[in-house]
């Protein structure tokens, strides 16, 4: 069914054209591989994280699940800040196949400079060689260590905010359901961007931008069969490998959700978010229009990339009651 | 995924510049970007602020490279790269710069105002139309009266910027309905929506046209099933029916006719629509077709509106009696305004 997608906005329009030979509409795990060996994006350096001196920077190995590898997280915790200060719990994004645990870390590290915030940033086994559970079991382990060794690095345990955008995003999302399920220290929050949360791949706005904008529908089921296999689409799915097939969204810590109106993500956060206030839940929602995935990455300056990456650190405070 | 494609910022000299230039702005024209997006382009992409001034139509946009709009009023510095908009004004007054010091301006930065001149100047002719100075009420009041001192009418006429050199030159009134009467050069545009237009006379001879606007402005309706008739009429159109105003005296009763008329139109909901289509098209079988009604659907409403207003539309005069009752019905309930 050819269904006509929402334009895009049209600044954003315009950094496609510019900017598009560098990002194929349709991902494939040959291109994931070719990054994985140039390395993704800029290379980050210690100076550069830590912000002319106002982040110490430092990498901890912490233990994996059980009988895993140890998971490494990086660490940026504002130097000479009195108190226990609230952490952001970071989680990267790269469509499950991609990505460290410096990849979208520059958000996270803004918001925090200016909460005076500690930055925890995971480093998760990737798709395919390591298909579920490794991705989330590596990101709660990384969370649970957080919480319990959060004062060392000068952390607050009661305040620890999980966030991710993308692939990220649903790691977040399923890292939210497991502190939930599994009784650990529930995070004061749960940021969750253009998240990647359901494998079935077959909303409405996963059909409109099939072939356009940026991680269309094929891109996805590239993402979705790498981290699930034969099971993909099926009914033995874990909620902890896509959050959409989660049955109760209730009592889940409060959600700020972003998606664009053009991006194949578009209906499954709207639903997410919907079926959170349907429990009862606490959620905000923004719905961008005109904008492609990920999109405020992509053009940080146009007005919607403003408004949107404007919006996150005002949640933020309201959360933190700062 | 932003991470892995890199982002538009300002883009270096070299070979495919001009293309990756060209693009982007097509690409904003397209979507019909505003004045704000498409100077915000120019900065992001020669990596420097970018400001557009047009003194004449009062637009002033200031962007820097990161995005963030922070207009200024100080003036710009004479040495920096830029586009002027339009031959008959002078750079500091309609011009596309970028805050470049230093050194000859480069071919990315001639590139990208070409090309983000070429588009502003599409979106302002389209948004501000014709630069035109904004209208002084009193002006145009003084100018429209006929008691007024000659010399005091054009003094208020050279202020509104009109051309009072040339003998020729010729202007119309323009009677806007609830809004204030304008004054415009005889070639130009209308205004949008209910007015009455004065016709073309020299500058001292404007406040008979305001005059005769006024009266055009009387016969327009709102142009709804309630308010059937022109939201537009031209003094110069109305002719001799303009006589039919100083009939109706706010107040007084009625005339037969429009008394018939109204008794008429409150026995049925089509009947006013109907008898609007009747008066104002060539033939039955058109007014018919006006109104979307069959032709023996219309011959059955004109048989029951004549039995109403006591005259028959077909008899000698008889539709020219329904032109008439119709229009001072008309000019009795505009007769306020």
């Amino acid at each position: 069914m050819a269904m006509t997608p929402p334009p895009f906005d049209p600044e954003l329009a315009a950094a496609l054209a510019v900017i598009a030979e560098h990002v194929p509409s349709t991902i494939t795990l040959e291109w994931a591989r070719q990054m994985r060996a140039q390395g993704v994006g800029v290379k980050l350096t210690a100076e550069q994280l830590g912000r002319d001196g106002f982040f110490a920077v430092e990498e901890r190995a912490v233990p994996g699940p059980p009988g895993d590898p140890d998971v490494s997280l990086l660490i940026c915790r504002p130097v000479d800040v009195p108190g226990l200060r609230p952490v952001i719990y970071h989680v990267h994004g790269g469509g499950m196949i991609i990505g460290d645990n410096r990849t979208g870390i520059t958000a996270a590290l803004d918001w925090a400079q200016e909460l005076e915030a500690v930055v925890v940033s995971v480093e998760y086994r990737l798709a395919p060689e390591y298909p579920h559970p490794a991705p989330i079991e590596d990101v709660y382990a990384g969370y649970v260590w957080t919480a319990e060794h959060a004062e060392e690095f000068g952390g607050d345990p009661e305040r620890i905010v999980i966030s991710g955008g993308s692939a990220g995003g649903g790691l977040t999302a399923a890292l939210a359901l497991l502190a939930r399920d599994r009784k650990a220290r529930q995070p004061l929050g749960q940021m969750l961007l253009f998240p990647m949360l359901d494998d079935q791949n077959d909303t409405p706005s996963a059909f409109q931008m099939a072939g356009i904008g940026v991680w269309d529908q094929a891109s996805n089921e590239v993402g979705w069969t790498a981290l699930l296999g034969e099971d993909r689409g099926t009914d033995k799915v874990s909620e902890y490998a896509a959050p959409a097939r989660a049955e109760d969204l209730s009592g889940l810590p409060p959600a700020l959700i972003d998606v664009g109106s053009a991006e194949t993500f578009r209906d499954e956060a709207v639903a997410y978010a919907s079926r959170i206030w349907q429990a009862g839940g606490v959620a905000e929602l923004h719905v961008w229009p005109g904008g492609y995935h990920g999109f405020e990455g992509f053009a940080p300056q146009a007005a919607v990339s403003q408004a949107a990456s404007g919006a996150r650190l005002p949640w933020l405070r309201r959360l933190l009651g700062e | 995924m932003e991470e892995l494609a890199g982002r538009l910022t300002a883009l270096d000299p070299d070979a495919g510049v001009a293309v990756r230039v060209i693009a982007y702005f097509d690409r904003l024209a397209e979507s019909r970007a505003g004045l704000e997006a498409l100077v915000r382009g120019a900065a992001v992409l020669a990596g420097c602020p970018a400001r557009l001034v047009d003194e004449e139509r009062r637009v002033r946009v200031r962007v820097e490279p990161d995005g963030t709009r922070s207009d200024t009023r100080s003036a710009p510095d004479a040495a920096w790269p830029r586009e002027p908009l339009r031959p008959s004004s002078s750079d500091s007054d309609a011009a596309l710069w970028l805050e470049r010091d230093g050194g000859a301006p480069s071919v990315v930065d001639a590139v990208i105002l070409e090309r983000a001149a070429g588009v502003i100047r599409q979106v302002l002719d389209r948004t501000r139309g014709r630069a035109v100075p904004a209208e002084d009420p009193a002006l145009v009041e003084t100018l429209l009266d006929a008691s007024a001192d000659e010399q005091a009418r054009l003094v208020a006429a050279k202020r509104l910027g009109l051309e009072t050199a040339d003998p020729a030159a010729r202007f119309r009134a323009v009677a806007v309905f609830g809004g204030r009467a304008r004054i415009l050069p005889a070639d130009s545009g209308l205004p949008q929506g209910r007015i009455g237009v004065g016709p073309a006379v020299s500058v001292l001879e404007l406040p008979r046209s305001g005059s005769a606007a006024r009266t055009a402005l009387r016969f327009t309706a709102a142009g709804t099933p309630q308010d059937p008739g022109a939201r537009v009429v031209n003094a110069d159109e109305l002719g001799g029916l303009a006589l039919l105003e100083e009939l109706v005296v706010p107040g007084a009763e009625p005339p037969a006719d429009v008394r018939a008329l109204e008794t008429a139109i409150a026995d049925a909901p089509w009947m006013l629509v109907t008898l609007h289509a009747v008066a104002t098209t060539a033939s039955l079988r058109a007014a018919a077709t006006e109104i979307n009604v069959h032709h023996s659907t219309m011959q059955v409403r004109i048989a029951h509106a004549e039995a109403l207003l006591g005259w028959s539309i077909h008899a000698p005069q008889g539709l020219w009696r329904l032109q008439l009752a119709l229009t001072m019905r008309h000019l009795a309930a505009t007769a306020g305004g």
